[in-house]
């Protein structure tokens, strides 16, 4: 997870043998994945208003992510990631609000290829994938637009479709459900279309929806991809006027983004990816605009 | 493989339905209680607005063996054999005890109203007017001033109203429905309350009136309440109408008389133009070299309320005998400390501070102390099982001496306009929000002290814990970055100080 302005984006992985794409590791291989991501907003939407804030000018936030996917099965993958994320505003502005960085939230997943065959001119594979993550530190979710990310478990369902003509053109749909759970504040009172009072927060799951459409190049060591998500908060508070997003908020977007992946042939198992991203139109939610680039490497865990 | 991703499944699915099922409250928990006294005299007591409980003319009423009582009762009974189960509920959820109940209305809506207008496209700052409470920016903005005046009047309209219906319930004594006919259920504990006039309808009526002044696009709302809880009172076997219509009465008539002094209080006064707001600065600033300023952008041109300093106090005749010493000069050796202290603890957010910072920050969006003070009482409240008398009595001492706390506090900080330190120490950053206001003294601790030496008064063998509580609240402000090390003592200070008028006030009501 990615996250801004208490306006969770669900973390790309860089889709690189991430829980949502298609590929699997061999047996007993293993992939790192190395990412620095970069992103900035200085405009967001305020239920379904988008406006400017100068008390918090522009928001930029930077999370570095390890990851390892690891091939249980030519059919079943396993993965762990662990981001750490930086934020703040860029001054001057108005609010003179610290920061936050730290450890944001652990993850642990499986992806499990359910189907594969070939269908017309190329090939249809079907998977399913769990991702469940969890705080790996004591952030404070609610500190928004600075907290480090939701602090609630989470639970990501994804079903994902894959289809990939013999010449290298692909497209791929995942439709995924995120529960979120309840994230604990600091303080004993808040209001959420009515008073609460308890520390905890209901933290709004979500419809997730991502189409892709790609191409691999230069005998698949290259692929190149655009992809469009969306996400849809089952419920959840809108932003209050003039006021600090909190957890309990409904945050919708829809985002565009660019996608690139090179393995070398040179140096056995190494990969580099590089991504771009912008929200084009939400709820509650931040017009974030992003980069990351990543390195992977994968070699077995088996001697040959 | 397939059974452990069978496992994984079924891990995920119960961490799924163990964590779907939290209970969050939305109100203090409680059911109708037996009260720890019944206070028979209780209609002795000084009031606040009036002079005595009998001071209200309310009508004898009829005898229970007459024709219209009679048929009176008959209704109640046939209506209360006959409630569904939302009206049940409804009755149950109001509990014997309504007077917190419609606090925590007051708090809802001071929490739904506490947001601070932003500025306009051009940059200009719009203030919300009563006069079109639509705005934008809506009327009021519930900031932590507003919010201790909605809980005093409401507080003390409400103590007011019960001392008079007090006074009657024992002088007519007329039995409750559930007394006179067995067969009628009674939703509550059964105590020896006699029912003319309601007092339920008295706190139903006064809330209502109150807060429909302080918030009025909540008139519907309000309204509404209002209707659930008569409707409660009548199924819950304690009143027949008649008893409802007399306290509404009472209700009406001590609203009136609050809001004739709210009118004429000064708060309308409080929230000044650029030109005085300047002038009070610079007054400031000849006075001692220094002012406040706001440092948001678009800076704001006023400051919050510079004027509720001279607002009429409750217990207080004059509020510069509460007015604290002079704080440190900029520059001088106090000073240079406290900027020390300050950067430390910006530098080192430890998870205990940053605990404190949040837990008693209050801020935009929420309660305010005013409110969190107000639940910290009604827990003790239903807790000590106190009557609606003596939780009016309570809560009308508490916030009387936060208002007056507040209006000490906006005194000194418009007298002195000390400056934050986000504007003297170049590049300090904050983990709290800065107000629209100068820092000395600080508002959360002359509040948070005021209450806590009001509840420690009431509920003495909990005083320790109260001030432990309000000395925490002060260093929060300090650990947030937003206020100086004196601020938040010398606040402290004042906020006991002030209370001491109230208290003193109290030991005097004639009860205990």
């Amino acid at each position: 997870m990615a996250c801004t302005l208490g306006l969770c984006v669900p973390f790309i992985y860089s889709q690189a043998q991430s829980p949502i794409d298609e590929l699997l590791m061999p047996k007993n291989e293993i992939c790192f994945l190395l990412n620095y991501e970069y992103g900035q907003f200085d405009q967001y939407w305020e239920g379904d208003f988008l406006r400017e804030n100068q008390t918090i000018a522009t928001v930029q936030r930077r999370t570095a992510m390890v990851m390892a996917a690891y091939g249980i099965s030519d059919r079943l993958d396993a993965y762990l990631g662990l981001p750490y994320v930086s934020t703040n505003s860029t001054i001057p502005n108005g609010g003179k609000f610290a920061g936050a960085s730290g450890i944001q939230d652990v993850s642990v997943g499986l992806k499990y290829k359910a189907y594969e065959s070939t269908l017309g001119k190329g090939r249809l594979s079907l998977f399913g994938s769990l991702l469940f993550s969890t705080p790996a530190s004591n952030y404070l979710s609610d500190y928004q637009p600075y907290s480090l990310g939701l602090g609630s478990p989470q639970l990501a369902w994804r079903a994902t479709g894959h289809y990939e003509f013999d010449q290298g053109f692909y497209s791929r749909l995942v439709i995924g459900y995120i529960w979120r759970g309840y994230t604990e504040a600091e303080r004993e009172y808040y209001y959420n279309d009515g008073s609460f009072f308890t520390p905890w927060m209901d933290v709004p799951s979500s419809w997730n929806i991502d189409l892709t459409v790609g191409k691999w190049f230069l005998e698949r060591s290259l692929r190149f991809e655009i992809s469009y998500s969306n996400q849809n908060a089952t419920s959840g508070d809108d932003i209050r006027a003039y006021n600090a997003p909190q957890p309990t908020n409904q945050v919708d977007f829809s985002r565009l983004g660019a996608f690139a992946q090179y393995y070398f042939s040179q140096v056995k198992g190494l990969g580099v990816l590089a991504s771009i991203n912008q929200v084009v139109s939400g709820r509650n939610a931040p017009k974030m605009t992003s980069f990351g680039v990543g390195i992977t490497y994968q070699f077995s865990l088996k001697a040959k | 493989m397939k059974k452990h991703l069978q496992k994984y499944i079924i891990l995920a699915v119960s961490i799924y339905v163990a964590s779907c099922s939290m209970d969050l409250p939305t109100q203090l928990e409680f059911e109708s209680y037996e009260f720890a006294s019944i206070d028979e005299n209780g209609g002795e007591l000084n009031p606040i607005l009036i002079s005595k409980g009998s001071e209200i003319t309310v009508s004898e009423p009829n005898d229970i063996t007459s024709a219209e009582y009679l048929e009176e009762l008959s209704e109640v009974k046939n209506r209360i054999a006959n409630k569904s189960d939302q009206e049940k509920r409804n009755t149950r959820q109001w509990t014997n005890n309504p007077v917190v109940r419609w606090n925590e209305i007051a708090l809802e809506l001071i929490a739904k109203y506490n947001l601070i207008p932003g500025p306009n496209p051009d940059g200009t700052y719009t203030l919300p007017t009563p006069s079109n409470p639509q705005g934008p920016p809506s009327f009021p903005f519930a900031h932590p001033p507003y919010a201790s005046r909605v809980l005093a009047y409401l507080s003390v309209s409400q103590y007011d109203g019960l001392i008079v219906a007090w006074h009657y319930k024992f002088f007519y004594n007329r039995p409750a429905p559930y007394e006179i006919d067995s067969d009628i259920e009674h939703a509550y504990v059964a105590q020896p309350i006699p029912s003319y006039p309601s007092s339920g309808a008295v706190v139903a009526r006064v809330s209502k009136e109150i807060l429909t002044t302080m918030f009025p696009l909540e008139a519907d709302y309000l309204a509404r309440m209002e209707e659930e809880h008569l409707e409660a009172l009548l199924l819950s076997g304690e009143n027949v109408p008649s008893d409802l219509e007399a306290g509404l009465d009472i209700g009406k008539e001590i609203a009136s008389i609050a809001l004739e002094r709210a009118s004429l209080d000064g708060m309308k006064d409080a929230q000044v133009n650029k030109a005085v707001s300047d002038s009070i600065a610079d007054a400031a600033f000849d006075r001692f070299g220094w002012k406040w300023i706001n440092l948001e952008s678009p800076s704001r041109p006023v400051g919050l309320t510079p004027l509720f300093g001279k607002v009429k106090m409750w217990n207080v005749a004059d509020v510069k005998d509460t007015r604290p010493p002079v704080p440190p000069t900029p520059g001088s050796d106090l000073y240079e400390e406290d900027v020390e202290i300050l950067k430390n603890y910006a530098a080192n957010v430890t998870p205990e501070r940053r605990r404190i910072a949040n837990f008693w920050q209050d801020g935009l969006g929420t309660y305010t102390p005013l409110g969190h003070w107000n639940d910290f009482a009604n827990r003790y409240i239903v807790e000590f099982r106190l009557n609606p008398l003596r939780t009016a009595r309570v809560l009308a001492y508490l916030n009387m001496a936060m208002m007056d706390a507040g209006i000490s506090c906006w005194d000194a900080k418009y007298y002195y306009h000390y400056p934050r330190p986000i504007q003297l120490i170049e590049g300090f950053e904050t983990i709290a929000g800065t107000p629209n206001f100068p820092a000395y003294t600080s508002g959360h601790s002359v509040f948070s002290a005021a209450g806590a030496e009001v509840l420690a008064h009431f509920f003495p063998s909990l005083a320790t814990q109260f001030r432990g509580w309000a000395e925490e609240a002060a260093i929060s402000r300090v650990y947030g970055g937003i206020h100086w090390t004196f601020d938040a003592t010398v606040g402290t200070t004042q906020g006991v100080n002030v209370a001491q008028y109230s208290i003193d006030r109290a030991k005097t009501d004639g009860i205990d």
